[in-house]
């Protein structure tokens, strides 16, 4: 909060000079914001890659934007990627599936250096399976600092665990400024766990680099030939396979399967393939990287997900963008995803998934599916990073706009929005949060803590170092015209 | 958020897809918002009659614990003769085989092709073995004080309790290591005996009790639901006898804690039922209601 007056977020003039008309407000107004998430690259998966392009995107835009994770392995402290993007590392303890315990408190004096040096004005938190995600929202809260939250997960209701993080998201996003889904149907998840106004929370989908994802008809084979792409996991539907793969082999003798992904369900695919003596039909290619997922894409006609629940599902729109023939169960999010003419859609069982597949088969043999060319086309224009940098850049916009609830009010909202017991716990929490951070700004106060350069945003000594940089800037000049 | 008024015509009608650019804010809230939501799709309905019906099954087993433990404590005080306490136990056990079969007339026998020799032998394998080893069960447990002893029963026989498979499909039941424990109890208990003949007789008769008396249970509330409230009752009043003559307080407490399972919790159950607000919708994930593992076999 101190710091704040000391030009934290003078960059650029204020809107209110300029005549309100919402492009000048888009383009002139930068923000110092900072991404906090457990999950990010090393590890690979839907909410790094989400996080990596979009804070490039809005590098693009203008914006200062640095990344907050936990040391993965050796790579820890500070790193920097593409475009001066910078990566802290923090030395904290992994706890479960890479995700870092959570006190509430022991990531405190790291994170308010952090935010103090890089002169933050936006927390922007990332999947509510991250422990860091809620301890930087918690702890932003406590130092006065705009809070935005981005949900890529679905949840249930109706088991022990989901009751009990279900409480703590509500407890997390009680008074987090605005919340991000993906899809439509996340944000009726979202709205109805956390128990939130909706109108705080907006729909942002995921987006896919269409250069990356691009057809290439003659590196597909002769016969018909199905692709999975997926970790191969209960969730994703795996034991659903086992039963399509048989009778649909047994049916056509020309198709063949190609299944790239690992995962503790890998061995019924193997003993299914055992059974009915499929080695040469059905090929299990493993873990895949991310990069080598376009060339399996491209091989096959058909692409299968059988996935149980998904909020989004990246990977049935990398393969529209790969030309391919979608397939995919009716679960979360998906039947958003993708307009009709592009997707079969079918209930998660055997019997109604092999009646899709058998539709596209016979689609495919008379000739009548779209030319890959012209798929890749249509979805190219759905979905890219840049259009999702620009409007989250609208929620940066309306975030920086609103006021962050002082004590009094956080402690209030606290009690009455989260329930007797929990309310007042956290609200017990919060006060400590407050009187640890009072404590630390007593030993380090916030003016001798060293600034930051910083590497992007308007003063960015990465574009105006390198001139790959400004070459880059040079494009964004375009994008912003478009 | 900035964006152009919105306007309801048919022409500009709001739709739940992301690939389109809708001329809608983000934040934008339809009226259409939550209408996929359900709720308590698979709340149940409950009977009050049916549900204490269903109780029974708990009644019955406290009270198979209860009648063990009087006839333990009538054989410890050496009030009730084993030679006496065998006698019916296997007067009961014999009545019990023959209405095992004649209550499905057989079937049951025919499904699982057990032979009435292969039950001969078993029971004989293991009443030789019971009869051989009661010596060493007397002295087993001579090393551990009796305080230990009664702990360690109430333990086990709470323990059985609680695993016991009361027809619910939860983790937690496991009928095995029920059945283990209830024997680990009354081995632990029949230790304390003042002979090795007591000894055996009352493993036996937890045999009995814990193993045989629950299957011949499940049979009667399966083919006969009548007789088997009369046999509920009638056990219930036994057991309370039995316990009547040792402890009045003990008595009341049993009986209080009998009315309160199969009166008072099924009143609760249904009360509570009526607030019970369970949300569905298309976030849940979706279940695999086909058996998958015949495309394995």
């Amino acid at each position: 909060m101190a710091y704040q007056g000391g030009g934290g977020h003078d960059h650029g003039p204020s809107p209110a000079l300029y005549p309100v008309s919402p492009e000048s407000l888009f383009t002139c107004r930068t923000h110092n914001i900072c991404m906090v998430s457990d999950f990010f690259y090393p590890n690979m998966g839907g909410v790094e890659s989400h996080i990596y392009q979009l804070s490039q995107c809005l590098i693009e835009r203008g914006h200062k934007v640095i990344i907050v994770t936990h040391a993965y392995g050796n790579r820890k402290g500070i790193r920097y990627l593409t475009k001066g993007l910078k990566v802290y590392y923090l030395p904290l303890k992994v706890m479960y599936n890479q995700s870092t315990a959570t006190t509430l408190f022991h990531s405190l004096p790291l994170l308010r250096y952090i935010f103090v040096r890089e002169r933050v004005t936006i927390i922007h938190s990332h999947s509510s399976f991250s422990a860091m995600a809620h301890d930087a929202l918690f702890h932003a809260k406590t130092m006065g600092l705009r809070t935005v939250f981005t949900d890529h997960s679905l949840f249930g209701f109706a088991d022990v665990s989901s009751v009990l993080t279900n409480k703590l998201l509500t407890v997390s996003l009680c008074d987090t400024n605005h919340i991000i889904c993906v899809s439509y149907t996340s944000k009726e998840n979202t709205v109805l766990r956390a128990a939130l106004n909706p109108e705080i929370v907006s729909v942002i989908p995921n987006a896919v680099d269409p250069t990356d994802f691009t057809p290439d008809p003659f590196r597909r084979h002769g016969s018909m030939t199905i692709v999975i792409v997926s970790r191969l996991v209960y969730r994703k539907g795996t034991d659903l396979l086992s039963g399509i793969i048989p009778k649909l082999c047994r049916k056509y003798q020309d198709l063949n399967f190609i299944i790239g992904g690992e995962g503790p369900k890998r061995i019924i695919l193997e003993e299914v393939r055992e059974r009915y003596q499929l080695h040469d039909r059905v090929r299990l290619l493993g873990a895949l990287e991310h990069k080598d997922v376009r060339n399996v894409l491209v091989q096959g006609h058909i692409f299968l997900n059988t996935s149980l629940t998904e909020a989004f599902c990246m990977a049935i729109v990398e393969a529209a963008s790969c030309g391919l023939q979608v397939v995919s169960t009716r679960v979360g999010g998906i039947p958003e995803v993708l307009p009709e003419n592009l997707i079969i859609l079918c209930e998660p069982s055997v019997k109604s998934l092999c009646e899709g597949l058998e539709k596209a088969i016979s689609q495919l043999k008379s000739g009548t599916l779209p030319a890959p060319e012209k798929i890749h086309n249509i979805v190219k224009t759905f979905y890219t990073w840049r259009n999702v940098a620009e409007r989250t850049e609208k929620v940066y916009n309306r975030v920086a706009g609103e006021t962050v609830l002082p004590m009094d009010k956080r402690l209030e909202r606290l009690m009455s929005h989260c329930g007797p017991v929990t309310g007042c716990i956290f609200a017990l929490l919060a006060v400590f949060n407050f009187l640890f951070l009072t404590f630390l700004r007593w030993m380090i106060p916030d003016s001798i803590i060293d600034v930051a350069v910083d590497a992007t945003g308007p003063k960015g000594a990465w574009t105006n170092q390198y001139p790959y940089g400004r070459k880059r800037g040079g494009d964004n000049e375009t994008s912003k015209t478009r | 958020m900035c964006a152009q008024p919105v306007t309801d015509t048919p022409e500009t009608r709001w739709q739940k897809v992301l690939y389109e650019r809708q001329p809608f804010p983000d934040n934008y809230v339809d009226q259409r918002f939550l209408e996929e939501l359900r709720k308590n799709i698979h709340a149940r309905k409950y009977q009050y009659w049916a549900v204490v019906f269903e109780s029974s099954v708990v009644i019955q087993q406290l009270c198979s614990v209860c009648v063990f433990g009087v006839i333990w404590w009538y054989m410890d005080q050496g009030l009730l003769a084993p030679h006496w306490l065998f006698g019916t136990g296997l007067a009961l056990s014999l009545i019990g085989y023959v209405l095992f079969d004649l209550l499905d007339g057989g079937e049951g026998r025919r499904k699982s092709g057990r032979t009435r020799w292969a039950d001969l032998k078993s029971a004989l394998v293991f009443i030789t073995f019971t009869y051989g080893f009661s010596p060493v069960l007397k002295t087993l447990t001579e090393s551990v004080s009796t305080d230990t002893i009664y702990a360690m029963s109430v333990f086990m026989l709470l323990g059985h309790l609680i695993f016991f498979d009361y027809g619910a499909n939860a983790a937690i039941v496991s009928s095995a290591l029920s059945l283990n424990m209830a024997i680990f109890a009354s081995v632990c208990l029949a230790s304390r005996l003042p002979r090795s003949l007591h000894a055996f007789i009352m493993v036996t008769f937890a045999i009995q009790m814990f193993a045989l008396w629950p299957m011949l249970q499940k049979k009667l509330k399966a083919c006969t639901p009548r007789s088997y409230v009369g046999v509920t009752l009638l056990f219930a009043c036994s057991a309370l006898g039995g316990l009547l003559s040792i402890s009045v307080v003990g008595a009341t407490l049993f009986a209080l804690l009998l009315v309160s399972i199969s009166c008072l919790c099924p009143f609760y159950l249904i009360r509570l039922q009526l607030l019970k607000e369970n949300i569905h919708g298309p976030w849940d994930e979706a279940e695999i209601k086909e058996d998958l593992s015949r495309f394995l076999s």
